[in-house]
């Protein structure tokens, strides 16, 4: 295992470097850059632009741009953030935190609804009860989750309006969370992360669903299942030890994805509630060409994206049998 | 030793017996608070999240570090005429040197939320550390005139003396800003310099720490979400209500993170924050269905005021590639004919839903008294007959089979105009514009561009620059000068119309115009100064370097918890709706 786990390592620095060459060019070939807006701002003169772009290092050839983020970079030092002038892992870490807690809640109640569910279905294939899952899974399939989130925003306002009930529709806290007391902060911030959360897991689960349903059906119809059967072996067992631990092997292979997903936020999800979590702050910072942060970022999530790759591959050889790592 | 402390004593008697309070006009609020009522909190918004609370870093102009500091600086201006008053100075300056030398004495009793004096090292520390280029502050160019740096100096505890290099209009603005303490940045500027600065008062500093000399003090901050600002014991002890009651009101004001406009409209409708930004006819007919339904309780105020933003087409005058072109944008003639074309009543009508402003100059129409000022200069209102014997004028008599002018030569009178995409209300001014100028037989390529691009092209610089004409518009500025220091004077880089390699100014008006900057910027009288402008809008009137379009209004609303607003004719874009010293809930 530990020379696997060597190879890993040294597999992933080229793919590494390539990446930060990628993502910081890439940004770079974007029109204009972070001081463009200030310039047409007739207050700010000729010569406050130039000590800026020279405080900012944007007066350097991108190149060199380049080298010295990267050689800061091997330092541990991701680089200063334009808009907050701040370590760009300050400004990235509060937030990551933030949507950690939405994507952890929403990961968790996705495999919850996702597994049963899937598994249901393909026990009683065609039954009514499968059928009508269906119905709804292909209806939820075609929704995009942002476009969900207002919907159910919507519900909730007419909830709210016609029950008086102070259901949050936005945000991570109340207004008087500051006094509120440790468990009345940790009841406020759950009241406020259950509803993105089942959103998000309810519009997700449906792919997962139809993936656990079709693997099921295909490991329930090979012969060793059949042979167990055969041998008398109860239902419970055949469907849970025999094609369940079979039929995720594809969705293991998928957990690496997890870790740089469980940091890079829920998405739009995050902008329609309002949620202060990774992409509200990402997609400013797109907007306002904010480098470092940006590339920063995304060198981090390139990183877990390897690391939960290599964990997934290990994780795939203690479910499957048949896969070495050594 | 006792006679030591009886001396401190009787100092301190005798600076708190000569400190009075500022005492806030009673003119300023058409509701007052008579009921003595105190408490509560105002509810606003922010669209975008707070970036640092480092004052000297702070890039924005809606940052933490001014909504805390609000009521400050050493002169205020009276919304009522405009004029300068003392404010945390103890009276007007002491001018000499021919307008050139300040002397002010600072008020006495003034403190800091931690409880330390504000004095005269507090105003020379901040001023030294905003004028470091290193420090990268957003204020540096308000210390300097010309390139040269403005001096301050510490004449005793409570004295400093500001020397210009040159008289300056902007004398009281530039002097007014906000002093942070010199016991927290001062000691580490002089032990780190501009490093240690930007280090101070980032987001992850504890909101206990943050000291503040203004209204307000930080209570707390949550990243994305929201900041809570407490009131200022400490400010309340020299800022007085015209009953000699303690300000603010308020006890607390808190700033909900939105990130979208249309989600600020959501709560303000929802009831869940006080006030919103009325952005256009449509907001306004949310806000009335609401109110006419009964589901929200609250004032609101249509057409207050124009916007202090200006939206205007300007021509390329350097395009040494295309002879043709630039001969054709550098015609006077040309530049009126398209002043004609403008149908400014239209773009009002149907940009702006009907709530907009007509504009004819640089000056943005809310600044009335410069306007007055100019109200003899010359205007090329819509009037397609006047624009079509203009080019007849200039050689295009002949139209082609699409219906085009064409000159002897058989070239058509065309040209490209770009804004930036996505600007919803820039796209349809562009499209009224290129439609009037086909009824004339001038065709217009009108084409929506990336923002960034465009400003690339408008700032360029040289003999051949990449664009024809461009609709875009500016906002900021002061209603002290008018006129923008690098958009009115030739070489300045938004000088937009004509930025050759030198800088240099081709026509008698640019020169005219350019000269008259300089001397307007230099003359301290209110009046003299304004008779100046005035003189700088007949040369622009006449030149028509650029074809000023139309501006949006301004509007206010705020919900019925609210007392303490500005009076109606005190409202508008540049001083607001109320200030929140005055404000109180009911």
């Amino acid at each position: 295992m530990i020379p696997f786990l060597l190879r890993r390592v040294v597999q992933s620095i080229p793919t590494l470097l390539l990446a930060s060459v990628l993502i910081f060019f890439v940004i770079q070939l974007a029109p204009g850059d972070f001081l463009t807006p200030a310039r047409l701002n007739p207050n700010i003169s000729p010569e406050q632009l130039e000590i800026l772009s020279r405080n900012f290092g944007l007066d350097r050839p991108v190149w060199e741009q380049y080298f010295r983020w990267m050689g800061n970079m091997f330092r541990g030092d991701f680089g200063l953030s334009f808009q907050y002038q701040q370590p760009v892992l300050d400004v990235v870490w509060p937030r990551i935190k933030n949507s950690l807690w939405l994507v952890l809640l929403s990961t968790l109640l996705f495999y919850a609804i996702a597994i049963p569910v899937g598994v249901y279905g393909a026990v009683r294939q065609n039954s009514l009860g499968d059928k009508s899952i269906n119905v709804v899974l292909y209806f939820l399939l075609g929704f995009p989750s942002f476009f969900l989130a207002l919907i159910v925003i919507y519900f909730i306002l007419l909830a709210r309006d016609s029950t008086g009930l102070d259901i949050p529709i936005g945000g991570m806290t109340s207004n008087n969370y500051e006094q509120l007391s440790t468990l009345g902060r940790v009841w406020d911030i759950a009241k406020h992360l259950i509803i993105p959360a089942v959103v998000l897991a309810v519009s997700d689960a449906a792919g997962l669903t139809r993936v656990i349903r079709g693997q099921m059906l295909e490991v329930m119809r090979s012969d060793y299942v059949r042979t167990a059967r055969a041998k008398g072996v109860g239902e419970r067992s055949v469907i849970w030890k025999h094609t369940f631990r079979n039929g995720i092997l594809p969705i293991v292979a998928g957990i690496g994805g997890l870790l740089p997903a469980a940091i890079s936020g829920a998405g739009f999800m995050e902008v329609v509630f309002a949620y202060p979590g990774v992409t509200p702050m990402l997609l400013t910072a797109i907007n306002t060409q904010d480098l470092y942060l940006i590339a920063g970022f995304t060198v981090i999530t390139t990183i877990l994206l390897v690391i939960g790759n290599a964990i997934s591959d290990l994780l795939l050889a203690v479910v499957d049998p048949r896969v070495k790592v050594a | 030793m006792k006679k030591a402390l009886f001396v401190a004593l009787a100092m301190t008697v005798g600076s708190a017996a000569s400190a009075a309070p500022f005492v806030w006009p009673a003119a300023w609020t058409a509701e007052q608070n008579t009921a003595n009522k105190r408490g509560g909190e105002y509810r606003y918004y922010s669209l975008s999240d707070y970036k640092t609370f480092n004052p000297f870093t702070s890039a924005e102009a809606d940052s933490i570090p001014t909504l805390i500091a609000s009521g400050t600086g050493l002169f205020a201006q009276d919304p009522r005429n405009d004029e300068f008053i003392p404010y945390m100075a103890d009276a007007k300056p002491t001018v000499s040197n021919n307008g050139k030398r300040f002397v002010v004495k600072i008020r006495q009793g003034m403190k800091f939320s931690d409880g330390q004096p504000i004095t005269a090292d507090d105003f020379v520390t901040t001023m030294r550390i905003h004028m470091d280029d290193k420090v990268g502050s957003n204020s540096y160019d308000s210390f300097r005139l010309a390139g040269k740096p403005i001096t301050i100096k510490k004449i005793d505890n409570y004295t400093v003396q500001f020397d210009f290099p040159q008289v300056s209009s902007g004398a009281y603005e530039r002097m007014s800003f906000t002093p942070w303490p010199d016991h927290v940045f001062g000691k580490a500027y002089r032990e780190g310099g501009a490093e240690a600065i930007k280090k101070m008062w980032t987001l992850g500093t504890n909101p206990n720490q943050i000291v503040s000399p203004g209204m307000w003090t930080l209570g707390s901050y949550r990243a994305g979400e929201r900041a809570v600002l407490e009131r200022n014991e400490r400010w309340g002890e020299w800022n007085k209500d015209s009953r000699g009651n303690a300000l603010p009101y308020l006890a607390s004001a808190s700033y909900r993170i939105v990130g979208d406009a249309n989600a600020a409209l959501a709560a303000y409708l929802a009831g869940q924050i006080d006030a919103v930004n009325v952005r256009n006819a449509d907001d306004l007919a949310q806000i009335k269905r609401a109110m006419d339904a009964g589901r929200l309780k609250a004032t609101l105020i249509p057409n207050v005021s124009p916007q202090a933003t200006s939206q205007w087409i300007t021509f390329n005058w350097n395009k040494a590639g295309d002879p043709f072109k630039q001969k054709l944008f550098r015609d006077v003639r040309f530049r009126r004919a398209m002043s004609h074309i403008a149908n400014r009543k239209a773009m009002v009508d149907l940009a702006l839903g009907g709530l907009g402003t007509e504009t004819y100059f640089s000056v943005y129409p809310i600044f009335r008294q410069q306007i007055a000022a100019g109200a003899n200069a010359p205007k090329y209102p819509y009037n397609l007959q006047a624009a079509s014997s203009l080019l007849r004028q200039m050689g295009f008599t002949k139209k082609n089979a699409q219906g085009y002018l064409v000159d002897n030569s058989g070239k058509v009178l065309e040209f490209n105009l770009s804004t930036n995409a996505g600007n919803t209300v820039r796209e349809q001014l562009g499209r009224i514009f290129a439609d009037e100028a086909k009824k004339v037989g001038v065709k217009v390529n009108f084409t929506p561009i990336d923002f960034n691009n465009l400003v690339n092209q408008l700032t360029s610089k040289g003999e051949n620059r990449p664009f024809d004409a461009i609709l875009l518009g500016l906002s900021g500025g002061s209603n002290v000068w008018s006129f923008g220091s690098n958009v009115t004077p030739c070489g300045g880089n938004l000088h937009s119309y004509n930025n050759n390699s030198k800088g240099t100014c081709l026509t008698s008006q640019e020169t005219l115009m350019t000269k008259l900057y300089y001397q307007g910027d230099a003359t301290l009288d209110d009046a003299k100064r304004r008779a100046i402008g005035g003189q700088i809008m007949k040369a622009e009137g006449e030149l028509q370097p650029v074809i000023y379009l139309v501006g949006g209004n301004y509007h206010v609303t705020f919900n019925e918890r609210l007392g303490g607003e500005y009076p109606r004719n005190l409202m508008d874009a540049y001083y607001g709706s109320r200030d929140l010293a005055l404000t109180f809930i009911k």
